[in-house]
C-alpha cells in the first residue's frame, strides 16, 4: 500500500510544502498586524544562507538546530528593516518590502560566495533526517506520511497549531488583531500599535527565515544562488489562499508542496502524462493565486475572507 | 503620556536641494554599507569600486555598454512612475516587459524579411507596447471593475508570463523557439529589418527613444489637461469624483500606459540587444530595477533618465566584477541597499523634524493631551 504513487506524492508534497508553510503563517502573523511584507522571498534567502552557513561551520543534530535558529535570528534582524521604514518611518510598504527582497537576494548570494571558503557548491554538513525508524514508518499510508518525517515537519505542524492559537485565543493574539483591523482604536485601549507592529514583523521574518533554513538543510541540501525558487513569492500567495488563517494556511502549503512533486513526478511516469510540459504547470499556484484573488478578495469581500482593514495602510499617530 | 522628544509633521512643499540630496546621501550610504561588506569578507572596497567606476564608464565600449544596460530601465522606471505617482501599485513590470518581448518577436518572425525596416521595425516596437498593456490589462481589469487588489495580481502575473515564455521556448515548438537549435533550445532571431540599427558600438537608437518618452511622459503628466486630471485622481479620488473626472476610466488609462512602457522595454531590448526571445536574457529583474529607478527619481520621469544610467552602470559594472574574485551579486545587494535608503529619505523628504518648543502655547494644549 504504501508503494502507492500518491503516498510518496503526499510524503514529499509535506516536505516541499513545510517551508511554504513557514513562510506563510508568518506572513499571516504580520499581515495581521496590519504590515504587508512583500520581502519575504528576501528573508528567507537570508535565512537559508546564515542557517547553512551556521550548520556548516558547527555539523551534528547540534549544528543543525544551530542553524534554525540562527536562520530565525538573521531573518528577524532582517525584516527589522522593513519595520523600520514602513512602521516609524511609514514610507510605502510596497516600495519597502520590495526593496528588502532585492536586498535579500543580492545579499544571499553574495554571503554564499565570499570568503576563504566559499559555500557555494559545498554540500551541507547535516540535513534533516527522517525522526523515526523501524515498524511505525511501516503501517500502511500513516507509516510514511506521518511518521516517516524529519522533525522540522512536526516542528511546523505545532508552529502552526501555535499561531491558530495565539491569534484567536489569547488576549495578545486579540490586540495584534485589533491593531491590523484599526490601529487608532486598538491605542485607544491601551495597545501600543507600533510596538506590536515591530514584533510581529519580526516573528514574520523568524519564521521566513525558519522557512529559508528548510530548504538550505533538507530540500535542496547545497548550497546554491536563491536555493529556494520562488518560495517567498508563492508565500505570499498562499497567505490569500489560507485567507490568513494558519490551518488553511497548513493545508494549502502541504497541497502546493504536492503538486509541485507531482509536476516533477510527471516526467518519469510516462505517456501520455510526460507530454505535459513542466513549464505551463508552473504556472498554476500563480493562476489559482489570481483567480481566488478576484473571486474571494475583490472589493468589500477581502475583509469578509479575513484581510486585515489597516493592511498596508501607515499608521499616523500625530495625525489622529 | 510622556512628552516627545521630536515633532514629525508633514512638510508643505520639498526644497529643491532636498529633492537632489536625499538620492546622493542614499547612493553614498548605500555604498558605504556595501563597503563594509565586501571588507569584512576580506576584500577591498575602493578597489572594487574602481572596477566597477572603469567597468561602467572606462573606455568608449563601456560606455556604450552602460547606455544600453541603462535603455530599458529608463522605461521600466518609467512604468513604476507613472503609476506609483496614481497609487496605481503595478509591481508586474517584470511580467509586462515579458509579453512586450513575446509580442515583439512574434510580430518580428511573422513578418519576416517580407518588409523594409521602416515598416517592420515601427511594427516590431509597437508589437511590444501593445504586449505589455495587454498583460496588464489582467490586473487593470479587475482592479477597476471590481476593486481587486492589483498588488497581488500583477505580482503573480510576473511569474506566469516567466513560465509562459519557458514554455514557448523549452516547453513546446511554438514559433518563437529556433529549429536550429539542436542541443540546448533558443530563441529564433528577429529577422534584420526588425532590429534597431546600431550606431556607438553595440549602443543602439534605442536609447533616443527612451529618452524621448520620458520627455513626453513628463510632458503629458506635467502640461496636458489628461494629466493634470489624473494628477488630482491621484492626490484625491473623492474629489476627482466631486468635480466629474471618470475615476475608473483615468486608473484603466495609467496601468495600461505603465504596462505599455514596460512592454516597450521589452520590444526595445529584443529587437535592440538580444535579437530573439532569449529566457536568460530577459530573466535580469530589469522590472524591479526599475521599480528602483522610479524610487530613486522621485517619481519625475526626467529625473528617471539619469537614474536608469546610473542604475545601468551598476548593472553593466556587475559581471566585470568576477575578474577581480568578487561576486557579480555585490551589485544586486548595492541596488537593493541603495532602495532601502532612497525609501527611507522620502521621509525626510516628505517631514520635517523638530523639537518640541519648550513652552508650548496655550492653544495648543488640547490638542497635545488628546494625542
Amino acid at each position: 500500500m504504501n508503494d502507492w504513487w500518491w503516498v510518496s506524492t503526499v510524503t514529499a508534497g509535506i516536505i516541499l510544502g513545510t517551508p511554504l508553510l513557514f513562510a506563510t503563517v508568518g506572513e499571516i502573523i504580520t499581515e495581521r498586524s496590519g504590515i504587508l511584507n512583500l520581502g519575504v522571498q528576501g528573508m528567507m534567502l537570508v535565512g537559508a544562507v546564515a542557517g547553512f552557513w551556521a550548520t556548516f561551520n558547527t555539523g551534528g543534530t547540534f549544528g543543525l538546530i544551530l542553524g534554525v535558529l540562527v536562520a530565525m535570528i538573521a531573518g528577524a534582524l532582517f525584516s527589522t528593516i522593513h519595520a523600520f521604514l514602513s512602521i516609524t518611518l511609514r514610507v510605502s510598504q510596497i516600495v519597502s518590502g520590495l526593496a528588502l527582497t532585492i536586498f535579500g537576494i543580492g545579499l544571499s548570494s553574495f554571503m554564499g560566495k565570499v570568503g576563504s571558503e566559499p559555500l557555494v557548491g559545498e554540500p551541507s554538513r547535516e540535513t534533516f533526517k527522517p525522526l523515526f525508524e523501524g515498524g511505525i514508518t511501516e503501517l500502511p499510508l500513516v507509516g510514511p506520511i506521518v511518521f516517516g518525517q524529519d522533525i522540522m515537519v512536526y516542528v511546523g505542524v505545532l508552529t502552526v497549531a501555535l499561531a491558530s492559537f495565539y491569534l484567536f485565543r489569547t488576549r495578545m493574539g486579540l490586540s495584534l488583531r485589533a491593531v491590523g483591523e484599526d490601529p487608532a482604536s486598538a491605542e485607544a485601549a491601551g495597545v501600543n500599535s507600533t510596538i506590536v507592529r515591530y514584533v510581529h514583523v519580526m516573528v514574520g521574518g523568524a519564521l521566513a527565515g525558519m522557512g529559508g533554513a528548510y530548504f538550505a538543510l533538507r530540500v535542496v541540501p547545497t548550497w546554491q544562488d536563491n536555493p529556494i525558487g520562488a518560495a517567498g513569492w508563492i508565500a505570499i500567495a498562499l497567505v490569500i489562499l489560507s485567507s490568513w488563517r494558519p490551518w488553511r494556511a497548513m493545508w494549502v502549503a502541504y497541497l502546493f508542496g504536492s503538486a509541485q512533486f507531482l509536476q516533477l513526478q510527471l516526467q518519469t511516469l510516462g505517456e501520455p502524462w510526460s507530454n505535459i510540459p513542466s513549464t505551463l504547470l508552473q504556472m498554476i499556484p500563480f493562476i489559482m493565486a489570481i483567480i481566488a484573488m478576484i473571486v474571494f478578495a475583490s472589493g468589500k469581500r477581502a475583509r469578509l475572507l479575513g484581510a486585515p482593514a489597516a493592511l498596508g495602510i501607515p499608521y499616523f499617530r500625530e495625525q489622529r | 503620556m510622556s512628552e516627545r522628544r521630536f515633532i514629525v509633521e508633514p512638510r508643505g512643499l520639498a526644497s529643491g536641494w532636498l529633492i537632489v540630496l536625499v538620492p546622493v546621501v542614499s547612493i553614498i550610504l548605500a555604498l558605504i554599507v556595501g563597503a563594509i561588506f565586501l571588507t569584512i569578507t576580506g576584500e577591498n572596497p575602493v578597489a572594487v569600486y574602481a572596477k566597477m567606476v572603469d567597468a561602467a564608464f572606462g573606455d568608449g565600449r563601456a560606455i556604450s555598454e552602460t547606455l544600453i544596460s541603462a535603455t530599458p530601465l529608463i522605461l521600466t522606471g518609467l512604468a513604476a512612475a507613472v503609476a506609483f505617482k496614481m497609487l496605481v501599485w503595478n509591481i508586474g513590470a517584470e511580467g509586462q516587459l515579458i509579453f512586450g518581448a513575446i509580442f515583439a518577436t512574434g510580430v518580428g518572425i511573422w513578418i519576416g524579411d517580407s518588409l523594409p525596416i521602416y515598416v517592420t521595425l515601427p511594427l516590431v516596437i509597437a508589437a511590444g507596447a501593445l504586449g505589455g498593456a495587454f498583460w496588464a490589462a489582467f490586473a487593470a481589469v479587475p482592479r477597476v471593475y471590481l476593486n481587486t487588489n492589483e498588488i497581488i495580481t500583477t505580482l503573480m502575473l510576473n511569474f506566469i508570463a516567466l513560465s509562459f515564455m519557458n514554455y514557448l521556448i523549452f516547453g513546446s515548438t511554438s514559433p518563437w523557439r529556433d529549429p536550429d537549435s539542436a542541443t540546448f533550445p533558443t530563441g529564433r532571431p528577429i529577422p534584420e529589418s526588425g532590429l534597431i540599427p546600431e550606431f556607438f558600438n553595440r549602443l543602439g537608437y534605442g536609447i533616443f527613444i527612451a529618452i524621448v518618452l520620458a520627455i513626453l511622459t513628463w510632458w503629458l503628466i506635467g502640461k496636458t489637461k489628461w494629466g493634470f486630471e489624473t494628477r488630482i485622481v491621484g492626490d484625491s479620488p473623492d474629489s476627482a469624483r466631486y468635480i466629474g473626472i471618470g475615476v475608473p476610466k483615468k486608473i484603466l488609462g495609467v496601468f495600461l500606459l505603465s504596462g505599455a512602457f514596460a512592454g516597450l522595454a521589452g520590444s526595445l531590448f529584443v529587437s535592440g540587444t538580444v535579437g530573439a526571445l532569449d529566457p536568460r536574457s530577459l530573466d535580469l529583474g530589469l522590472g524591479f530595477t526599475g521599480i528602483i529607478v522610479a524610487a530613486l527619481a522621485r517619481l519625475n520621469p526626467i529625473a528617471v533618465i539619469p537614474v536608469a544610467i546610473f542604475m545601468g552602470a551598476l548593472s553593466n559594472a556587475g559581471p566585470a566584477l568576477q575578474s577581480i574574485g568578487v561576486p557579480p551579486e555585490t551589485v544586486t545587494m548595492l541596488q537593493g541597499a541603495i532602495l532601502i535608503f532612497a525609501v527611507a529619505g522620502e521621509f525626510f523628504i516628505v517631514n520635517r523634524i523638530r523639537r518640541p518648543e519648550k513652552s508650548p502655547k496655550p492653544t495648543s494644549l488640547p490638542e497635545e493631551a488628546a494625542a
